[in-house]
């Protein structure tokens, strides 16, 4: 296993990334702006940044072939602008349009008073889900004849905070994990965006906000993660109990196949993502990721990525007598053991698949709170 | 009349201030029905707690203290009378307490291999923290009389104060095997077990 690419950018936390789909850029959401690293040599250098967030900017994510990049904040609706409907828009969430000038925001009718935890993309790219602290998703699609994105909300049964959301592949069904404890799958369905999709295991008919799916751990912890398989007929969610949970639905209104929890010895994981139907990978608080392995018949951990006893880390310092005596003397001992034996020194915050082929990851990216963002092969 | 009076005299006519207006608000976290962040849960009456305490003695005297140990922390006391998961604590320290030492890491590890095994080890986290609020803090809450036995000391220090009553002697006793059992569980179930109870709202 080829070892791991690490770029660090700063000391401060990475709330989210995203990488565009030539990976050339880099988008970091740090504190309240988005900030635009691109690739120059072995480096990344940073080239822009985006300010028009006045509060923590919680999520970001770059849309593959439009370029489109969404990020959304903390901080309920602050009226701070008007379109030239003179309509009053707040900056929950803001779409940057690319153009030869740089990057223009675009702004979103959000319709929510409490912090936007998260933002994706749909895979078809006319919507994007916004997750909130106003206990539900808006959905998002733009209006050619106002010139702003609209949003409709999924509400029910949502009961509190949701921290996470994630795309079914054909662009309708949605993920969603909230401080609640369950994770559920809704039907954000908008007429006119989307083409009728095919029914599956999840439902036939999916009018807006069908809920599809609502499931909930023994150990009840809050959601931090939600994924479906490549084929989309499975989901998977990790949670604050220290679990991952994969869910195989058997088909609308009736009861799963299987509904399989792995509780670890670990800490929570913060991301999880599928590599291939047989395969996860998960990374959060224990600072590197790990792997599930199964299928309907069970899943089980089956190690960590991280490649023990790497050279490198801590280990660069000289052990003369001198050395040792010095530290005895600064530190009142003689190893320094103020570094993990991680590559990330702090909580990993999401992971994105970076290089895939044929259904299967090669190589993931990892950001974490320590400034990090790795790049790892499988 | 001075400012000060004015003041007290307002603030004695302010009985809207003790209304509790979170109770009065739908979306309010107090009116958040926790019963919906589990599953199901039946209900566990006294005559059958004693009814499982008397098998458990049953093989503890026949020398299956694992046995045992699985019997009591694979039917916990999720749901019934306060007596009734009382009385099943003192059943699970029971057989903590009649462990050797020796023999609990060896104990724990196949517990937690066995299928139903990390649960297992989750409902004995469970019980060994609701042990130590009891033995420890909750003292005289499960023991009312406790405290009429102390010397009423109002002000000043107590020499007493961190073990009340004359049963200081056993609950000391009990705080350090529950204590031992503690570090053993972790070491075999992770730091995740002692997530999964914080997280976990079926409480014992």
């Amino acid at each position: 296993m080829a070892a791991p690419e690490v770029h660090h950018l700063f000391h401060n936390p990475i709330a989210d990334h995203s990488f565009s789909a030539d990976r050339k850029t880099l988008a970091i959401a740090r504190d309240t702006t988005v900030e635009l690293y691109s690739k120059v040599g072995s480096a990344f250098k940073l080239k822009d940044e985006l300010k028009g967030h006045d509060k923590t900017v919680t999520s970001v994510d770059i849309a593959p072939n439009s370029g489109r990049i969404v990020s959304c904040s903390q901080g309920k609706s602050t009226p701070v602008a008007r379109n030239r409907h003179g309509v009053v828009l707040d900056r929950n969430a803001l779409v940057w349009e690319p153009s030869p000038q740089g990057y223009k925001p675009t702004l979103v009718l959000l319709r929510i008073n409490r912090a936007a935890t998260f933002v994706r993309w749909s895979p078809s790219e006319t919507k994007f889900a916004v997750g909130s602290g106003d206990r539900l998703i808006a959905v998002c699609y733009f209006e050619e004849e106002n010139d702003w994105w609209v949003s409709k909300h999924l509400k029910k049964p949502i009961r509190s905070t949701v921290t996470t959301v994630a795309w079914h592949p054909n662009s309708v069904l949605l993920a969603a994990g909230s401080t609640d404890a369950h994770a559920r799958v809704f039907s954000s369905f908008v007429k006119g965006v989307d083409s009728r999709p095919e029914p599956g295991v999840w439902g036939e008919r999916l009018p807006f906000n069908t809920v599809c799916g609502e499931y909930l751990n023994n150990s009840a912890g809050w959601v931090h993660a939600v994924a479906f398989s490549p084929s989309g007929d499975a989901l998977a969610f990790a949670a604050h109990d220290s679990s991952i949970t994969v869910v195989y639905p058997s088909g609308p209104d009736q009861p799963p196949k299987a509904v399989i929890s792995i509780n670890t010895q670990l800490l929570p994981f913060m991301s999880l993502i599928w590599n291939g139907e047989a395969e996860i990978v998960a990374a959060g608080y224990d600072c590197e990721a790990f792997r599930f392995k199964g299928g309907l018949n069970g899943w089980v951990l089956s190690g960590t990525l991280e490649s023990k006893g790497r050279p490198g880390l801590g280990e660069g310092r000289e052990e003369s007598a001198l050395n040792m005596f010095r530290q005895m003397d600064l530190k009142g001992k003689v190893k320094d053991d103020t570094q993990l034996k991680t590559v990330h020194q702090n909580t990993i915050t999401t992971l994105r698949p970076y290089e895939t082929s044929g259904g299967s990851v090669r190589k993931f990216t990892s950001s974490g709170v320590d400034g990090r963002i790795v790049i790892w092969h499988t | 009349m001075s400012i000060i009076q004015q003041h007290t005299q307002a603030t004695l006519s302010d009985a809207w201030r003790t209304i509790n207006i979170d109770a009065l608000q739908e979306d309010s976290s107090v009116n958040f029905d926790t019963s919906t962040l589990h599953p199901a849960l039946p209900e566990t009456s006294e005559a059958e707690v004693r009814q499982l305490t008397n098998q458990v003695r049953q093989l503890l005297r026949g020398g299956d203290a694992e046995g045992a140990l699985r019997g009591c922390l694979e039917s916990p006391v999720y749901r019934g009378r306060d007596e009734a998961k009382e009385a099943h604590l003192q059943t699970v320290i029971e057989v903590l307490q009649s462990i050797k030492a020796s023999d609990m890491t060896p104990m724990l590890q196949r517990i937690y291999a066995s299928p139903g095994g990390t649960e297992c080890l989750d409902v004995l986290m469970k019980y060994l923290y609701k042990g130590m609020a009891v033995t420890s803090g909750g003292a005289g809450k499960s023991n009312p009389q406790t405290p009429t036995r102390m010397t009423p000391q109002q002000t000043g220090f107590s020499q007493m104060s961190g073990r009340p009553g004359g049963s200081s002697e056993s609950t000391g006793g009990a705080m350090s095997v529950l204590l031992s059992w503690h570090e053993k569980v972790v070491d075999v179930a992770g730091l995740g077990c002692i997530g999964r109870c914080m997280t976990d709202w079926r409480k014992v």
